[in-house]
């Protein structure tokens, strides 16, 4: 009998290690961020940390409130997320045929999103590490000033934005991460750290009592489109907010064995 | 005696002193009346804003009293045509390009909804040149897809004003559609005439080249560079020309408010057959008047007014020509009614000037373009599409029967040229032809430019249209043919030297 | 027996995600004080953010190396107080939390708050993890950034809470008393009653 619980228990676990995510270790180092370190637009160093190969599916977020029913549709507390929060399931509890269990999870508050990292033991990716990881193309870590790189995220933006989305599992970029472009946007942890003013044109004039220490405030390299239109994104969302084509994936720190 | 004098004296120094000070006060105060254009608090109900499309312009609000109007207006991305079997991604405000009109009265309390709707990708928010205060609402107007946003303002000052979306990177807000106009009327009200209309130019920047068909992506690098593919006057080539285009009668007065939203290009506005009696430059209060062409800087409005006298088709342009007839900035308002000898007598120029825009709009080339991406163009579509393009591009030499001008272009009806070589046309159109050349027993000596602005299955179309016209050998070309003989020649050109 | 079981139950799951507040089954959805976020003042007491619930609070976030804004937050605060009547002010908590919980040690929050000479029955400085300063700077929509030389970027706003912990004003005048969210504070008064 006990043979049998613990060989039943063994096979849980090892289902569930088997559907586990899959993260991969990102070198970090000095990077050229467009959100630059101080007011003299030093570099920002990133330590290496693991991102998630994919962004988090709908059928990962539907385990995910089936075993944390606070964070489902009809009993969040608002404060958490909005009404449109997962509004296009088909129930509380069910995807229904409008959201595919492998499309990517969208209409997703930060919170929520949060709270998903955390029951993965994981947490939300910062800016610098999520614009580290998608800096990069299928050959080199830093692809920013190719303009084909340009090109190929602009033409996303420039593509309607459909009911759902397409499905995860694009071709890898250089670390192995998928997906960074081209399918969602993605939350990170300090989407509330760009500190880009809602009229995006008076960067240079920065309202010292509106944001103390402003003089930090420049974006570097105006001609990314491709960045600047993500950092414009995530600052004019809440944290409660949610929109049909937001969605986030996980990080995790490194342990640094002793 | 003196003391009466001096008392005179005195009194009148005083009243003059008071007078003056009272003049200056009520100067003042009529002058900051007008300046500032606080007229006091809303009075009366609120108003919904009547917002119209494009080129319609809401009527007179009629009003002399200061009120509080409601605008609601939603972002909308849309995939829209940008030019025959070309479509583009706009950004819009209200579903169109340019946005919805908006008509206020200078003294007005806007409350302002900016709504983003929640299939769009992009955050959106508004800048009105009309409204005095911190980004012209920008700051206060950022709004997430699926959120709304709302701002109040007053109307201070009067004039026809642009609105655009200032979010990073403002350039390609701009460049994908997102700008409109908003006019702020004077608190007497504009003077009646008989039509009112909304022009606005923009500039548009793709990947593809002028006319290349499908859904053409924003090319970036073309922005900064300033190197526009299409510039058109509301979005969209033939928006305003064949079925679509303007429409007055004789003897009737017309005003256009005709806004620039750039992202880039200054317009020097013009209209063909026309003077302008009335401007008001940059949109500002002074008026000029007797004016031929006018520029619009980007990112300004100006409202020009003229009377109707003979009837036909008046062409608005911006006159940097190359933009009007190689990229598209052409509008139509066709004017009917009985014809007036003594002001004008010739006759009309249709062919030249308009080209494919004197017919009703290019629906054949659309039609063939659908046809030809589902693979099933047909011979019949080829010839329709064909002739339509060839009113537009080679009928100006050739005529519209074929015929040709004896001694100076050759015919192409019966011709045996052709009829020596079916394919012939084709590398005359990629090539040009210049020196001596025999047709139908006639000579002719000439320099045909080659029309590199044509693209393959345009000139697979134009061919077999030929073709198949006034006693030609018949048969059809198809785009790839065109496309092998292109390569075909830009691989032997090198040899030539 | 019924509310201790749905509380259990809301309970369970929640281990997984932090504590919670007790009472929180009856606590409006767009209350803040579902956050469970748990603050030590200058004095180094200890208190959850939702024990704060049952009067208005005026919340902002600050830091104490702060050398241009926080200081005018504080006057702001504290003329925004000034322009209630006493037996207002009384009823009114006002709460500074840290952006910055490796330096704002509740003896430098002790510090700053003999400086300013702040009124003990109304005032409190607060010192909350990092985590939480994330969730608490993004549930009043004030945005901040760590810089390398360990300056702060952040924006600054006043946020009114009524007594359930709800949002229902907020001002981004510093420096000055916005009247406009004077008035907010005491509609907030009156409705508590």
């Amino acid at each position: 009998m006990r043979i049998a619980v613990a060989l039943g228990a063994a096979l849980a676990l090892f289902m569930a290690a088997a559907d586990a995510a899959e993260y991969v270790a990102i070198g970090g180092g000095r990077f050229a961020s467009v959100l630059p370190a101080d007011a003299n637009a030093a570099d920002v160093a990133i330590a290496p940390f693991r991102l998630r190969t994919e962004p988090v599916t709908n059928a990962e977020f539907l385990d995910f409130v089936t075993a944390h029913p606070q964070w489902r549709r009809d009993r969040i507390a608002r404060v958490f997320a909005e009404q449109r929060y997962l509004e296009r399931w088909q129930s509380a509890t069910a995807l229904g045929d409008r959201t595919l269990p492998s499309w990517p999870v969208t209409q997703v508050s930060w919170f929520a999103a949060r709270a998903f990292c955390v029951s993965e033991n994981a947490r939300l990716p910062t800016w610098n590490e999520w614009e580290f990881a998608a800096a990069a193309d299928a050959t080199r870590a830093d692809a920013r000033s190719d303009p084909a790189w340009r090109e190929a995220i602009l033409g996303w933006y420039a593509r309607p934005s459909a009911s759902g989305s397409d499905e995860i599992g694009g071709s890898a970029n250089f670390y192995g991460v998928r997906d960074l472009h081209g399918l969602i946007w993605e939350w990170v942890d300090d989407f509330n750290a760009l500190l880009v003013a809602g009229d995006s044109r008076d960067q240079n004039d920065p309202d010292r009592l509106k944001f103390c220490g402003a003089g930090a405030l420049n974006l570097r390299d105006r001609e990314n489109y491709a960045v600047l239109m993500r950092v414009a994104m995530l600052s004019s969302l809440k944290a409660a907010d949610t929109t049909g084509s937001l969605g986030f994936r996980c990080a995790r720190d490194i342990e640094v064995k002793r | 005696m003196n003391t009466m004098l001096r008392a005179c004296a005195v009194a009148s120094l005083l009243f003059s002193t008071l007078a003056l000070g009272a003049a200056a006060d009520a100067n003042r105060k009529s002058a900051s009346a007008y300046v500032h254009g606080d007229f006091g608090p809303p009075r009366g109900e609120p108003i919904h804003a009547v917002l119209t499309t494009p080129p319609m312009v809401p009527p007179p609000t009629g009003r002399n009293y200061p009120a509080k109007v409601i605008v609601e207006l939603e972002v909308i991305e849309k995939e829209l045509p940008i030019s025959e079997g070309v479509t583009y991604m706009f950004w819009t405000f209200g579903g169109t390009v340019p946005g919805k009109f908006i008509r206020v009265r200078q003294g007005d309390t806007v409350e302002f909804h900016l709504r983003n709707n929640p299939d769009n990708k992009m955050p959106h928010n508004i800048d009105l040149h009309g409204v005095t205060g911190p980004g012209g609402g920008a700051a206060s107007s950022f709004t997430a897809p699926g959120h709304e946003s709302q701002f109040t303002f007053k109307a201070l000052n009067q004039g026809i004003y642009v609105y655009h979306c200032a979010t990073a990177p403002v350039g390609m807000h701009v460049a994908n559609g997102m700008y409109g106009l908003i006019l702020i009327e004077p608190p007497e009200g504009l003077p009646a005439v008989d039509h009112e209309y909304y022009v606005m130019q923009g500039d548009f920047y793709t990947t593809g080249k002028y006319r290349e068909k499908g859904l053409q992506p924003f090319d970036m690098e073309n922005a900064i560079d300033e190197k526009p593919t299409y510039v058109l006057f509301n979005g969209a080539e033939g928006s305003l020309t064949g079925d679509k285009a303007l429409t007055a009668k004789t003897n009737e007065t017309i005003r256009l408010f005709v806004g620039n939203g750039g992202p880039n290009l200054v317009s020097s506005f013009h209209v063909i057959g026309e003077i302008f009696d009335r401007v008001q430059q940059e949109g500002g209060t002074r008026v000029q008047e007797n004016v031929q062409t006018t520029l619009i800087p980007a990112g300004g409005a100006s409202i020009v007014e003229f009377h109707t006298e003979v009837p036909g088709s008046y062409v608005l342009v911006d006159h940097s020509i190359f933009r009007a007839f190689n990229k598209g900035a052409l509008a139509i308002l066709k004017v009917d009614g009985a014809a007036d000898k003594s002001i004008y007598s010739g006759k009309e120029v249709d062919s030249v000037y308009l080209g494919d825009r004197s017919e009703p709009n290019l629906a054949a080339v659309t039609q063939a373009t659908k046809a030809a991406s589902a693979g099933k163009l047909t011979q019949e579509e080829q010839i329709k599409a064909g002739q339509q393009l060839f009113t537009g591009t080679c009928s100006v030499c050739h005529q519209t029967s074929g015929e040709g001008l004896p001694g100076v272009f050759p015919p192409l009806a019966k011709s045996d040229l052709i009829a020596a070589d079916p394919k012939r046309p084709i590398q005359i159109l990629l090539k040009g032809l210049t020196g001596k050349i025999t047709v139908n027993g006639k000579d002719y000596n000439s320099v045909m430019p080659p029309m590199s602005q044509l693209n393959d299955d345009e000139i697979a179309n134009i061919v077999t249209f030929v073709l198949n016209s006034w006693g030609n050998p018949g048969g059809r070309v198809s785009a790839e043919e065109v496309a092998k003989e292109r390569a075909a020649q830009t691989a032997a050109k090198p040899a030539e030297h | 027996m019924k509310t201790l079981r749905r509380a259990l139950l809301f309970a369970l799951p929640l281990l997984f995600t932090g504590g919670i507040p007790p009472r929180a089954a009856d606590l409006p959805g767009e209350s803040i004080y579902h956050l469970p976020i748990s603050m030590v003042d200058q004095d180094g007491y200890a208190s959850a953010l939702a024990d704060r619930r049952g009067t208005p609070q005026l919340v902002s976030m600050f830091y104490t190396s702060c050398p241009y804004v926080c200081p005018l937050i504080i006057e702001t605060m504290k003329r925004t107080q000034q322009a209630l009547t006493p037996a207002q002010r009384q009823r009114v908590g006002v709460l500074l939390v840290s952006f910055d919980p490796e330096r704002d040690t509740p003896q430098r929050l002790h510090e700053v708050y003999q400086q300013r000479k702040l009124d003990k029955a109304s005032w409190t400085l607060a010192r909350i993890e990092a985590d939480d300063v994330r969730q608490l700077a993004a549930v009043l929509d004030i945005q901040y950034r760590l810089l390398a030389n360990r300056e702060i970027n952040h924006s600054s706003a006043l946020v009114l809470l009524d007594s359930e912990g709800r949002i229902v004003a907020r001002t981004d005048k510093i420096g000055e008393v916005d009247p406009d969210f004077v008035a907010s504070v005491q509609a907030a008064l009156r409705s508590a009653r």
